[in-house]
């Protein structure tokens, strides 16, 4: 039996197999081996990408040399460029404008055959810090309107270069997906006077069922409406609006969910491609109230099909609840 | 420079990459084999191995659930929603949930184990568009249905299957309008209220003007790649007259489709190396002068279309995470190169 769920939040619809969950072993997984090569992320090659923009280094260590733990360099092939105006014009019916942006590429390691949830807590700290920084420094930039960050892991998921890395991308828009979040978050708002992340953060941890785990700041769950079988939320406790508002003590406590988040996926579905990707407020358009950011971890376990792309409505195999109590009890 | 084009229709950005365009060679990599693992339900002689057929065009002389079939539409082995019982919304707490009401039905497409519709004679591919046509028309008749979706899925990153590539699409209807549905009605109908004319035919007007992204046109539909396409060699078919339901397409609509269709997924084929590919028909939502949400315009407002998606490229956490798309080769260059494919 199936059950169709709306999304609180965007009101998607989603269709979820409850009785007969499809398990970790029945999907066609097999770990993903590294090449290795030649790469330019690894230590010793950093001539071979851009100059960087910001690293944590050694201190005897000079710029776009060896000695670092993490390491920001722009997008060798950028899909925006940072130089130029937007020139917003119209041709017809048809409206347009110069891609500008940023686009710019965080080196989690300097070891290749680490994967993100390799690296120890302290280690990944260091990434989030890196990704705070990013953001604060782009957002003076007037003609950016949105910072997302993502990650693709594994060749499924859409990663070119092997080696570990986190993109960010700075957007003269505010992208589609965030707009249907802001205004949905915003509906609910308006009439409960409430947060819908905070409700469903209350909900969840009343229910318990589709918890993955919990610390004294974030909790990490699979979703009442995944789109994806396994697919994890995690999410500050306390409101908040804005990632880059997040304080030190919180960083480490989100390196800590992460890391163990990404650990779990990894033993339970076999080191599956995925991404994630940070939902944030926008720079400075306002329109967040009831807003709360959030990082989505989608494993790449199924083909999206026709059906999902001509309707934009999921068919899950795994329940979330089945999903979330196999990655609770990993070990 | 890269750029930023916006969907006219529901506005969504797409970054198109002018400087380092992808030609077809590009994503010719040789594609592996896709090995087919079992025996296939869909070849004329095995009709006992799928469900009871709904429909079939058939020779006078045969009989339900026998050879002698030229299409022939069963339900799926594997339906994802259930024809029996009622939809019975409700809340659990904060969420919403209903029973997934539905149907789910394969059109197959061919008796012979062919795997792409090109293969197909033009008057066998008019077939399959007048089924679609009254299968759809015969579902409308359920009161609880409110959409249905017909779609194909070609090759294994397309989602399609590993045990047989026989031809074949589907029909999934719903209780619930998608939200890929509703995007476009509610964009189309914003567009009316501003210019009191269809968007859709206001695009085709200015695409048959500018000739760059019109891959083939016919006398009564066009094939063209949009100016906002998401993915590399994306490719829409439109009927050029005005009409907001596929269920009204008229005789000689169906014969240039059936031309435009084998003439474009040919091509397709044979620039990309045969790649895996999607397509999916949008048409306005089943009896909605009766419901509540809709409005009376949508005849006047929407145009039904074909969406044809090749899948060459990994959609990556930017796409997911912002719904916004990165497409490496731009329109106006996968008109031309599809223009200058000779079959």
């Amino acid at each position: 039996m199936s059950q169709l769920r709306k999304d609180p939040i965007t009101g998607r619809w989603i269709l979820v197999n409850i009785t007969n969950p499809k398990r970790p072993e029945d999907f066609d997984l097999r770990p993903q081996a590294k090449k290795g090569g030649t790469c330019p992320f690894c230590a010793g090659n950093e001539k071979m990408t851009p100059p960087e923009v910001e690293a944590i280094r050694n201190p005897d260590t000079g710029r776009d040399t060896g000695g670092w733990l993490v390491r920001v360099v722009p997008n060798k092939f950028p899909a925006l460029k940072i130089e130029g105006d937007l020139d917003q014009r119209g041709i017809g019916i048809y409206d347009m404008s110069n891609g500008i942006g940023a686009h710019e590429v965080i080196i989690e390691t300097p070891d290749h055959s680490k994967d993100l949830g390799d690296l120890t807590e302290d280690e990944m700290r260091n990434v989030i810090f890196k990704y705070r920084s990013r953001i604060l420094d782009l957002e003076k930039d007037v003609r950016f309107r949105y910072m997302l960050i993502f990650k693709n892991h594994g060749l499924q998921a859409g990663a070119s270069l092997e080696h570990t890395h986190t993109q960010l991308v700075a957007l003269p828009i505010i992208p589609k997906r965030v707009i249907e979040e802001l205004k949905g978050a915003a509906n609910y708002f308006n009439y409960k006077e409430r947060c819908v992340f905070c409700d469903i953060i209350a909900n969840e941890k009343q229910e318990k069922l589709r918890v993955v785990s919990e610390n004294s700041n974030f909790i990490a769950f699979c979703p009442f409406v995944s789109r994806f079988p396994y697919e994890t939320w995690i999410l500050p406790k306390t409101h908040a609006r804005h990632f880059r508002s997040i304080d030190d003590n919180r960083v480490g406590e989100m390196a800590s969910i992460l890391k163990d988040t990404l650990a779990r996926i990894k033993k339970t579905l076999n080191d599956p491609p995925y991404n994630f990707i940070i939902h944030t407020s926008p720079v400075r358009d306002g329109m967040n109230e009831g807003f709360h950011w959030h990082l989505e971890i989608m494993p790449k376990l199924t083909h999206v099909a026709g059906f999902e792309w001509g309707s934009g409505f999921y068919i899950n195999p795994t329940s979330p609840e089945a999903a979330a109590k196999y990655l609770r009890e990993v070990k | 420079m890269p750029e930023l084009r916006k969907d006219p229709i529901i506005g969504r950005w797409v970054i198109v990459s002018i400087e380092r365009a992808k030609r077809p060679s590009d994503f010719k990599a040789a594609r592996p084999e896709e090995e087919e693992s079992g025996q296939c339900p869909f070849c004329e002689g095995h009709e006992k191995q799928t469900p009871t057929e709904i429909f079939a065009i058939r020779q006078a002389d045969s009989k339900k659930d026998k050879p002698g079939w030229d299409v022939r539409v069963v339900p799926s082995i594997s339906p994802k929603f259930t024809i029996h019982g009622g939809l019975d919304r409700r809340g659990i707490g904060m969420y919403d949930i209903m029973n997934p009401i539905g149907a789910h039905e394969i059109i197959i497409e061919s008796p012979q184990h062919l795997s792409d519709i090109s293969q197909l004679p033009k008057e066998k591919i008019e077939l399959i568009i007048k089924v679609s046509a009254e299968r759809l028309i015969d579902l409308e008749k359920d009161p609880r249905f409110k959409y249905g979706l017909l779609f194909k899925n070609h090759g294994l990153k397309a989602g399609g299957s590993k045990a047989t590539k026989h031809i074949r699409s589907q029909i999934i209807v719903t209780p619930v309008t998608p939200t890929r549905v509703k995007e476009e009605l509610r964009g189309s109908l914003f567009y009316y209220r501003y210019k009191e004319r269809c968007i859709f035919c206001d695009i085709i007007r200015q695409e048959l003007d500018t000739e760059t992204r019109v891959v083939m046109d016919t006398k009564h539909i066009i094939a063209l790649a949009p100016f906002a396409s998401r993915f590399p060699f994306e490719i829409w078919i439109l009927p050029k007259k005005h009409c907001s339901d596929f269920m009204n397409i008229k005789k000689d609509e169906i014969n240039d489709l059936a031309v435009v269709l084998k003439t474009v997924i040919g091509k397709l084929s044979k620039a990309l190396n045969n790649p895996p590919y999607n397509y999916m028909l949008h048409t306005a939502p089943f009896r909605r002068d009766e419901r509540a949400g809709y409005w009376t315009t949508i005849k006047d407002d929407y145009h039904w279309h074909i969406e044809l998606t090749p899948r060459i490229t990994q959609v990556a956490g930017f796409e997911w995470g912002s719904g916004f798309y990165i497409n490496p080769t731009p329109p106006e260059d996968a008109a031309k190169y599809l223009r200058e494919t000779e079959l």
